[in-house]
């Protein structure tokens, strides 16, 4: 990846603080213009001190209904990221692949939770 | 028309009172709303965005809200947060710098909000020293509250937060309203689902449960509040339609209100001594994230 496009999500945002789903989807549209082309890019967190589910959802979570695991996987990768933040990324992640990848399978897992919690807990 | 309001507390005799208030006079029209506080012998500032939303409501409908016969002591907690400013009085100073000022924003108000939270509570001198971790988890939270608020409230009407400092008792309350359609709504909405008010915010805490539809996933941002309330050892109140969900010890109470209100409440309380590391023990690294 060394013609990777390096994308400073500081930069795009403009803040510190990268909270907002609509930010968040400013990094998304220049994440899926940068994939579609086949070209790899590495999304920077430097000087990023806060993240939300939100955030990450819009910017990155939303690319797996565009693209395969694989092409996120392979074009994707990320920098100057602590490890908690990696961890939210990670779950946000998780969720958006179930999210896209089976929706039946999803509309299932609800419907189950929904039955366990029938005693209002 | 003349209301009069109990003593208010962050806890469900507060909603409580405050949603009998809304039942009361949701239906004036072009009329002069007195609400008379003379038994309001506590009325708790992290309450005001519950309190501040309603008014506003109220205000929507014509009506001229005038708030009568304040304790001295009540009237000085809601001026230190600039809440008696929007009914006619003015603000005083908040000496011992425990309230965060009362607040009304827009849905695309997001960059104002961060300024007030860095502001008027992560860098104000009065704020208890907390951990590293414990601070960017707080701060996290707060912004998941605001999110989950703008894009699931469709309100039109704007979120309201407020909050209290208790240095002796170690906790930071922090409250954030919608006046949007309610979670029991969205989830029959979006999900199709048919549940009870308190039934329907419990959903939301759980598993993969959302709302959300389209492109962008959604779903995380009541569970990770939950599960900081957890480790953090706070607690966590939501009320929404008539339904309160409160999780604190890690156990969860739902129950019903006698009426809904016309939005959603998110109401945490933080533990400020908890030293947590907050920092993930795993493997997890950059590659392989995806």
């Amino acid at each position: 990846m060394s013609n990777n496009l390096v994308l400073s999500i500081f930069e795009v945002v403009g803040s510190p603080l990268c909270v907002a789903s609509s930010d968040g989807q400013k990094v998304y549209d220049r994440l899926a213009a940068t994939l579609k082309e086949g070209r790899g890019v590495i999304l920077s967190f430097h000087n990023v001190t806060t993240l939300t589910s939100a955030f990450l959802n819009a910017a990155i979570g939303q690319l797996y209904g565009v693209f395969s695991e694989e092409q996120v996987r392979s074009l994707l990768k990320v920098q100057d990221m602590e490890t908690d933040d990696l961890g939210l990324l990670k779950r946000v992640v998780e969720t958006a692949k179930m999210y896209f990848k089976d929706p039946q399978k999803f509309e299932q897992a609800i419907q189950e939770t929904l039955g366990n919690d029938s005693d209002g807990t | 028309m003349n209301f009069s309001l109990p003593r208010i507390n962050p806890d469900p005799a507060g909603f409580e009172a405050l949603v009998c208030l809304w039942a009361q006079a949701k239906d004036c029209l072009f009329d002069e709303i007195d609400i008379d506080m003379s038994a309001t012998t506590w009325f708790s500032a992290d309450m005001c965005a519950v309190f501040g939303a309603i008014l506003y409501r109220l205000g929507e409908n014509l009506n001229t809200v005038k708030l009568k016969r304040i304790r001295p002591d009540v009237e000085s907690v809601l001026s230190k947060n600039g809440f008696l400013s929007h009914y006619g009085r003015g603000t005083i100073p908040d000496r011992w710098g425990t309230t965060i000022p009362y607040r009304r924003f827009d849905v695309k108000d997001d960059r104002f909000f961060s300024g007030y939270i860095e502001m008027e509570l992560i860098h104000r001198p009065e704020m208890p020293a907390m951990s590293s971790g414990l601070l960017k988890r707080f701060r996290e939270s707060v912004f998941e509250i605001f999110s989950n608020a703008v894009l699931h409230s469709r309100t039109k009407q704007g979120i309201f937060s407020c909050g209290q400092f208790f240095p002796k008792k170690h906790r930071i309350g922090f409250s954030v309203t919608d006046l949007g359609i309610g979670i029991r709504q969205n989830v029959k909405t979006s999900v199709g689902l048919d549940l009870s008010p308190g039934d329907a915010i419990a959903w939301a805490t759980e598993g993969q449960n959302t709302t959300k539809r389209g492109q962008i996933p959604g779903g995380l941002g009541l569970k990770l509040l939950r599960e900081f309330i957890d480790l953090n050892g706070g607690r966590i109140q939501i009320v929404s339609d008539a339904g309160y969900w409160m999780r604190e010890n890690r156990k969860t109470v739902v129950a019903p209100l006698s009426q809904p209100f016309p939005g959603t409440v998110v109401s945490v309380e933080i533990n400020t001594t908890d030293t947590n590391a907050y920092r993930l023990s795993s493997e997890l690294s950059a590659t392989n994230v995806f």
